[in-house]
Order: structure tokens, then C-alpha cells, then sequence
């Protein structure tokens, strides 16, 4: 007998692969696409009225185009002072974030969550290649964002943008992704858990959007240390240059290489590092609903703890260089107010990082609860729930620990940022201030975490409504007043209700009112929680 | 004294009744066989013992208290291995037979080193290791080394190797012996028919059968084999006969037990030349009861 070798190759089975995500996906893709895709048409729409006149277009440049907010959160965009650089603007924040974010997800989902749930086993036992999953995963990442880049660049052409600008804009969101794809692709080989690879590839995601930030508030080469940058220097609406193209395929090509071969080095299901024997007997404290909730959650807290530290002090390094960004551009201090001219504009400019890093630090919020999700699916609150543990116990064992690190997380955000700005300014005064700035925005985000702490505990299979909540937020927070949200839709966001310190001064009233909300609706999902069925393994 | 008493019980899920006015009752010191075929509902009929979940109507009785309303007390009284055991892949073993012992309540330190030993499970490896056996060991353990009043296996021994089979057998026999009481859902025959004292046969949400083995042997058929001196002509009108089969000399058929008597005089009659009967194996009797309408 002879096995026929002829057609078989490393790659056998993609097609049968690609088929099976596109089966398995079917609601999923379309779901992003109209959710990312269809909020980035709806802001892109929604820009052109608000700068009919030439007038208009210029103040913008003057003030938005100057704004070392913009600059951090969207970095540099070519041709602001046109229309189509300022609708590139306003969306590429959350057009970019949502691509690489969107790519991470699913190609992680496809790759390293299969192998690690065995069901990609039983796959691979068929006539797969090796590499078959990788080359789907791919495959898939790239469709996916095309698909949202083709979204964006039909609805600029739609509003009249110029042709050229457009499809230069669309592509680089495109090649965005691409690159984040390789990126996740080389992250999933890494580690050997889909929550690791995802968590691996979000720092990537991360480090290189703040890095841009930084770079193009400072108006240095820092830009092009990241494929962020890269994709805006394609300079769309702004004098199109296709050569950065090539550095976003270059490191596509470079990642995609270095994950094959990680790939053909590794044991099925394993990953880059090998398990070490660990302690034969359980401390004390893991023997509780609280110490076994923390265990598991330990690993991603810090990985949090360290990322969003980061973050703030990045953010904070560039506040001092703010007031002198103003003294250079005299129309800025203009619209600011003169009186107030520099400070009034660090405060709107640290009001809005406040913001933006607390929603960010909603992301472990929800994760950290959420994974009760996953905990009762595998068959392992059975396994807790059948020991004399109370399900009120082990429901707030786990949002007691999540709301204390989100805490702790707050804290951490701001003293990075504070420390970021004495390092940056000398000047080490402001340290409670901005720890105390950061903190005003914590009741906001126990509301998101204990929205998922009712979800899970009332009604588990919404339990995925908690990362559409924090969506909305976030895109609210990116997108701001562009959606013309009527005023109910903006109160669903908790920090909708929070004063915007330190632009504004703080209120306890709202803070308060908040703490019980989250308080009412942690409650709630307790007493969901003990009167319904436990799902099984 | 009843440990566990089912009375009437019925759990539903969307479309499906997984549980079909169940009964079903295990007394304090026996262990239970606890029998049926794929989807039958037993796992759900552990999970409600559990308190996991709840049921749609009848009730339940656990070691004279409510399962769904006093769950975490009762949980200090039993310990429960699931069939296929998904474990924190963080934690090494150690730590899970620990966190669960004590989490019921503590643990029996000598008990849980020699438990180690026989089950021969290294402690220190993290459970994302384990092979598939060897998660199953973790559970055991866990639950064998916590001294309760009643274990709950839910096919407890999927994927452990014959010896490891052995020395669970052995530990379910001391558990007896200690005075505890077990139930045991499992498809392994013989592992039941070594150490069940009663079994209960659960089909589509509703018990068929349940008693001693000896008792279920009664009411089913026995094999009989004969070799006759003359043809065997009439026997298969008798009544209690099924399965008739006859090759020259040879018949073999399926005797009611009750009516083996007036079978087997028949045959003394025709001139017995050999005869061999042997009570249904359990095997029999399952696929009896599994492939088709009972009627008890
Ligand atoms: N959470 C659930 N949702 C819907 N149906 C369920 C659920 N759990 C069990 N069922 C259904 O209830 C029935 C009984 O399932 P159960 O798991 O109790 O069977 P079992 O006797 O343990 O079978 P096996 O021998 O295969 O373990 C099956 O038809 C199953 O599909
Ligand atoms: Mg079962």
C-alpha cells in the first residue's frame, strides 16, 4: 500500500478550513462589520455638515489640527485643512483601534482557542497540513478587514470625497489590519492559552498606537516606529505616497514568516514555553471562593497593572509640553481662552485621557468577570458550586476582586500618569492631584464591571451584552458628539453623568449615585445568580 | 433511611425533558448502580441532586434536606466527580485536591498521601499536563479524601486504566465499609456489577427498572442451551419461550424465570443430553432494557 503524497502539503485543508470558520462565523463577521464598518460609515456621514464652509474647515485645522489631543489619540493627519483630512481625523481613531482590535479577536478565536478547547485536534487528525490553520487564519483576517476598509472608503466616496484620498485611506486601514493579523498570528504560537494570545496581542495593539501618539504630539521620528504611523504617512487627502505601503507588507511578510516557523518548532497545543512542576499542596488562602477568583485572575491583573501604568505615564510624559504648544499657535489660546490660555487646555486634555484610559480599564473589568462565563461552560463552577461554597460566595468573591483591582488599576493609571509628568516637567507636584483626577472617574467604571456581573448572574447567555455596553462607551468616548446621539443615548454611558475633572470640578452627588448603581445591580446578579440553573461541561 | 429520594421529579429544558417524572430512591449505607444509555438523563439527575439545577416539578430529598435550597450545607455531607473533568489548567493537582477538599470542609491529610500513592498521581504537575486519565485522578482523589457521609460519581472512571479501575473499586468498597453512602452512574458493567447493591436502569427521564441485581436477573430470561435425545417438537409453544432456535440436536433459547421450571421438565422429558443455563449477564440485561419498551 502507498500513501500518495502528490497533493499533500503543509497548507492541505485550508479550503475545507476556511469553509468551516466561514460556517462557524457566519452571524459573527457580519456582526462586525455592520457594528465597526457601519459606525465608521455613520461618523464619516456625519462629518461633512458640520464644515460646509471653507471657513469652518480652516478653523478646524487651527484648533483640531494643532490640538495635542487630537494629535495623541489620532496622531498626524495629512490634508487637515481639506475635508477629506478632516473626516480622516475624526474616524481614525476608532477606525484603527476597531480594525486591529476586530483581527485580533477573530483570528485568535480561529487559531490558538480551538487548539486550546481540542476541537482543532480533531481537525488536525483529518487531512490538514500543519500550517493549514494559519494560512485560514489569515486568510480570515485580511477578509475581514478589507471588508471594513471597503466600508470606510465607500462611505468617504460616498460624501464626495476625492478618489484618491479615499482608497488611500481605505488601504492603509486595510494593510492596518494585516499587519495586526501577522501580529496575532505570531501571538497565538507564543502562548499557550487564546486569553494569553489575545492579551499579547492587545499589548502589541496598544504599544504601537501610544507610541504614534506620543511621536505625533512631539512631531518626531517616533512616528515611524509604528505600523500606525506608517498606515497615516500614506498621507491620504494630503498628497498620497504609496512607499509606506510597503513597510506595512514588509513587517506582514516578517511576522508571518516568524510564526510559520515558531509553528514547525512547537508541540501541537503547546506553546514557546514549557510547564514547570509547581507546589504539591495549596496555600491557605487559594481554599476560598475569593483566593481561588484571585488565582485565576492573577496573571491578566498584572499584565493590566503594567500595560495601563504604561500608558498613563506615556500619556502624562506628554501634558507638560502642552502650554508651549499654545504659546507657539496664538489662534489656540484664542479659542481656549486667553485668560486661562495653557493650564485650561492641559485640563481639557487630562480630562479627556482620564476618560479615555478609564474605559480602557473597563476592558479588564468585564474580562475578569466574564470568564465566570467560561469557568461554568468547562464544568468548573460545578466543581466549586459542589463543595458547600454559596453561590452569593462565588459570584462576590469574584466582583469583590474585580471591582478591587479596577481600583487598584485606577490608581495605578494616575500615578503613572503622574509620575510621566514630573519626569516630563520636573515638576513632581501635581501627584495626588492626578491619582485624585483619575479616581473620579472609577464609579463609571464599576457600573460597566457590574453590568457583567448582573449579566452572568440573571441571564449568562447575555453575559456578551457587557462587551457591548463597553463598545458603546467607547465609542461614544472616540466618536463623541459625531454620532448626534439624542440626549437618552448619551446618559447610557455611566460617565456620561460624571463631572469631566479636572475641566470641571468634582461632584459627589453623581459619584455616589453611581457607587449605588453599581452596588444595586452587583445585588441583582447575585440574586440572579442563586436562582437559576448552572450551565454544564 | 432514605439518602436520596426522587419522587415524581421533572426538568425540562426548552423542548427537551431530560427528566421524565423521575423516581428514584438510594438507602443510607449501599451503593447505588446507576444505569442508562446515552441522553438518558443521569448526569441531570446528579445535577439536581447537586442543587445545579432546578427542577420544574416532584421532589427532591437529599440527605434529609432540600438540594436546591440548602445546597451549600448539604455539600459539606458529599462529595461529587464529574465524568469528564475540566480542571483550572494553572493549578497544578496539588492545588485543586486541595482548594476542593477544603473548600468541602478539609481533608484527611493521611488519607490524601496515600490516595496520591495508589492512584499514583504526581501532585506537582499543572493541570493543563494531566493527561485525561490522570484529570479524572485529581477529581477522585479530591472527593476520596474528604471523609462525607455520601459520594456522588458521575462516571467516575472514564479513562482510567484497568489497574486504576481496581484500586477505585477497592476504595468504594472501603467507603461501604466506613458506612458511606455511594451512587454511581457508569457504564462500565462490570465495575457495577462488582459493586452496586442496587442498581436503578433510567431510560428517556424515567427509572425502568431498579432493585437488586439478583432481583433484575428474576425478572428477565435466562439462556438455555440443550442437547435432546428427541426432536424437540413443542417447545416452542410453551409459554415463556422466546428466541427459539434449533440446529439437529441442538435448541438454545430465551426462558422467562418464571418459567423455567416447567421449561426444564419438558426438556428431562425429551431426554437430556446436556444442558447449560446461565442467567442473563448484566450485559444482556441492559441491552435489554436500553433497546426496547420495558414493561415491569
Ligand atoms: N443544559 C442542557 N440544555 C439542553 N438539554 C440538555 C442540557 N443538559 C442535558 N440536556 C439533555 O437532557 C438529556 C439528558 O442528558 P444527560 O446529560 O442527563 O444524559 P446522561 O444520562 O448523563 O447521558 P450520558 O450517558 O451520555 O452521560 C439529553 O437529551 C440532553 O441532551
Ligand atoms: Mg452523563
Amino acid at each position: 500500500m502507498t500513501v500518495s503524497r502528490s497533493r499533500s502539503s503543509s497548507v492541505t485543508g485550508v479550503s475545507h478550513q476556511l469553509r468551516l470558520v466561514a460556517r462557524l462565523d457566519r452571524v459573527r463577521l457580519p456582526l462586525w462589520v455592520l457594528g465597526l464598518g457601519g459606525t465608521i460609515a455613520v461618523s464619516a456621514l456625519a462629518v461633512p455638515p458640520l464644515y460646509d464652509t471653507p471657513e469652518k474647515v480652516a478653523g478646524y485645522a487651527r484648533v483640531v489640527g494643532t490640538s495635542p489631543v487630537s494629535h495623541l489619540m489620532s496622531g498626524r493627519q495629512a490634508g487637515i485643512d481639506s475635508l477629506g483630512g478632516i473626516v480622516a481625523n475624526e474616524i481614525s481613531q476608532f477606525a484603527q483601534l476597531g480594525v486591529c482590535l476586530m483581527v485580533a479577536f477573530l483570528v485568535v478565536r480561529h487559531t490558538r482557542a480551538e487548539e486550546e478547547s481540542g476541537r482543532a485536534e480533531l481537525l488536525r487528525s483529518t487531512v490538514l497540513g500543519r500550517h493549514a490553520a494559519t494560512v485560514a487564519g489569515l486568510a480570515y483576517g485580511v477578509l475581514a478587514a478589507v471588508l471594513i476598509a471597503a466600508v470606510t472608503t465607500v462611505s468617504m466616496l460616498s460624501v464626495g470625497l476625492p478618489v484618491a484620498g479615499s482608497l488611500t485611506y481605505g488601504a492603509g486601514l486595510a494593510l492596518l489590519g494585516v499587519v495586526h493579523t501577522a501580529v496575532t498570528l505570531v501571538a497565538v504560537q507564543l502562548s499557550s492559552t487564546a486569553r494569553g494570545a489575545l492579551g499579547l496581542a492587545g499589548a502589541v495593539i496598544a504599544l504601537g498606537y501610544v507610541v504614534r501618539g506620543v511621536g505625533a504630539v512631539q512631531d518626531n521620528a517616533l512616528v515611524w516606529a509604528s505600523p500606525f504611523g506608517w498606515a497615516q504617512r500614506m498621507d491620504a487627502f494630503g498628497g498620497e505616497q504609496w512607499w509606506p505601503a510597503l513597510l506595512l507588507l514588509a513587517a506582514t511578510a516578517l511576522l508571518l514568516a516568524a510564526s510559520g516557523w515558531l509553528m514547525t518548532r512547537r508541540d501541537f497545543g503547546g506553546g514557546v514555553l514549557a510547564a514547570r512542576p509547581g507546589r504539591p499542596t495549596a496555600r491557605r488562602g487559594l481554599a476560598t471562593p475569593f483566593g481561588l477568583s484571585a488565582r485565576l485572575r492573577r496573571g491578566t491583573a498584572l499584565g493590566w497593572a503594567v500595560g495601563l501604568t504604561l500608558l498613563g505615564a506615556l500619556y502624562g510624559a506628554v501634558v507638560p509640553s502642552i502650554p508651549e504648544l499654545v504659546e507657539s499657535n496664538p489662534e489656540m489660546a484664542d479659542v481656549v481662552g486667553a485668560a486661562a490660555g495653557g493650564e485650561a487646555l492641559v485640563d481639557a486634555f487630562l480630562a479627556y485621557i482620564f476618560l479615555f484610559m478609564a474605559v480602557v480599564s473597563c476592558g479588564f473589568a468585564v474580562s475578569a468577570v466574564l470568564r465566570l462565563r467560561a469557568e461554568e461552560e468547562a464544568g468548573r463552577a460545578e466543581l466549586v458550586l459542589g463543595t458547600p461554597v454559596r453561590r452569593s460566595a462565588w459570584l462576590g468573591a469574584t466582583a469583590a476582586f474585580t471591582f478591587l483591582v479596577t481600583a487598584v488599576l485606577t490608581v495605578l493609571m494616575g500615578a503613572g500618569l503622574a509620575v510621566g509628568y514630573a519626569l516630563g516637567s520636573g515638576d513632581w507636584e501635581h501627584l495626588t492631584g492626578h491619582v485624585g483626577g483619575q479616581v473620579a472617574y472609577l464609579p463609571g467604571t464599576l457600573v460597566v464591571g457590574a453590568v457583567a456581573v448582573a449579566l452572568h448572574g440573571a441571564v449568562p447567555r447575555a453575559g456578551a451584552l457587557a462587551w457591548a455596553l463597553l463598545a458603546y462607551v467607547a465609542v461614544q468616548v472616540m466618536l463623541g458628539e459625531l454620532l448626534g446621539l439624542p440626549d437618552w443615548a448619551e446618559a447610557v454611558s455611566p460617565y456620561s453623568h460624571l463631572a469631566e475633572v479636572p475641566r470641571e470640578s468634582w461632584e459627589a452627588w453623581p459619584s455616589l449615585a453611581l457607587v449605588v448603581v453599581a452596588a444595586a445591580l452587583t445585588a441583582a446578579g447575585i440574586a440572579g445568580f442563586r436562582r437559576r440553573d448552572i450551565a454544564s461541561g | 433511611m432514605a439518602v436520596i429520594e426522587l419522587q415524581d421529579v421533572v426538568k425540562t429544558f426548552g423542548a427537551t425533558r431530560a427528566l421524565d417524572h423521575l423516581d428514584m430512591s438510594v438507602v443510607e449505607g449501599e451503593v447505588h448502580g446507576f444505569l442508562g444509555p446515552n441522553g438518558a438523563g443521569k448526569s441531570t439527575a446528579i445535577r439536581v441532586l447537586l442543587g445545579l439545577l432546578r427542577t420544574d416539578s416532584g421532589t427532591v430529598r437529599l440527605l434529609g434536606g432540600d438540594p436546591w435550597r440548602d445546597a451549600a450545607p448539604l455539600h459539606r455531607r458529599l462529595a461529587y466527580v464529574p465524568g469528564d473533568v475540566s480542571l483550572w489548567p494553572n493549578l497544578t493537582g496539588g492545588e485543586v485536591i486541595d482548594v476542593l477538599a477544603r473548600m468541602r470542609g478539609g481533608l484527611d491529610e493521611a488519607r490524601r498521601s496515600s490516595l496520591l500513592e495508589r492512584f499514583e498521581l504526581d501532585p506537582t504537575k499543572k493541570a493543563r499536563s494531566y493527561s485525561k486519565g490522570n484529570r479524572q485522578k485529581v477529581a477522585l482523589v479530591a472527593a476520596l479524601a474528604s471523609r462525607v457521609d455520601l459520594y456522588l460519581f458521575d462516571e467516575p472512571t472514564s479513562g482510567l486504566d484497568p489497574l486504576m479501575e481496581a484500586e477505585f473499586q477497592a476504595a468504594v468498597r472501603e467507603l461501604r465499609e466506613e458506612g458511606a453512602t455511594v451512587l454511581l452512574s457508569s457504564h462500565i458493567l462490570a465495575e457495577v456489577e462488582a459493586l452496586a447493591d442496587r442498581v436503578s436502569i433510567i431510560r428517556a427521564g424515567r427509572v425502568v427498572q431498579s432493585g437488586t441485581l439478583a432481583d433484575l436477573r428474576h425478572v428477565t430470561r435466562t439462556t438455555v442451551v440443550a442437547q435432546t435425545a428427541r426432536p424437540a417438537a413443542g417447545i416452542a409453544d410453551l409459554p415463556g419461550v422466546h428466541d427459539l432456535e434449533v440446529v439437529d440436536d441442538r435448541i438454545s433459547m430465551a426462558v422467562d424465570s418464571d418459567q423455567l421450571e416447567h421449561v426444564v421438565a419438558v426438556l428431562s422429558g425429551l431426554g437430556v443430553r446436556s444442558l447449560v443455563a446461565h442467567p442473563p449477564t448484566l450485559e444482556e440485561l441492559f441491552l435489554r432494557q436500553y433497546g426496547e419498551d420495558v414493561q415491569v
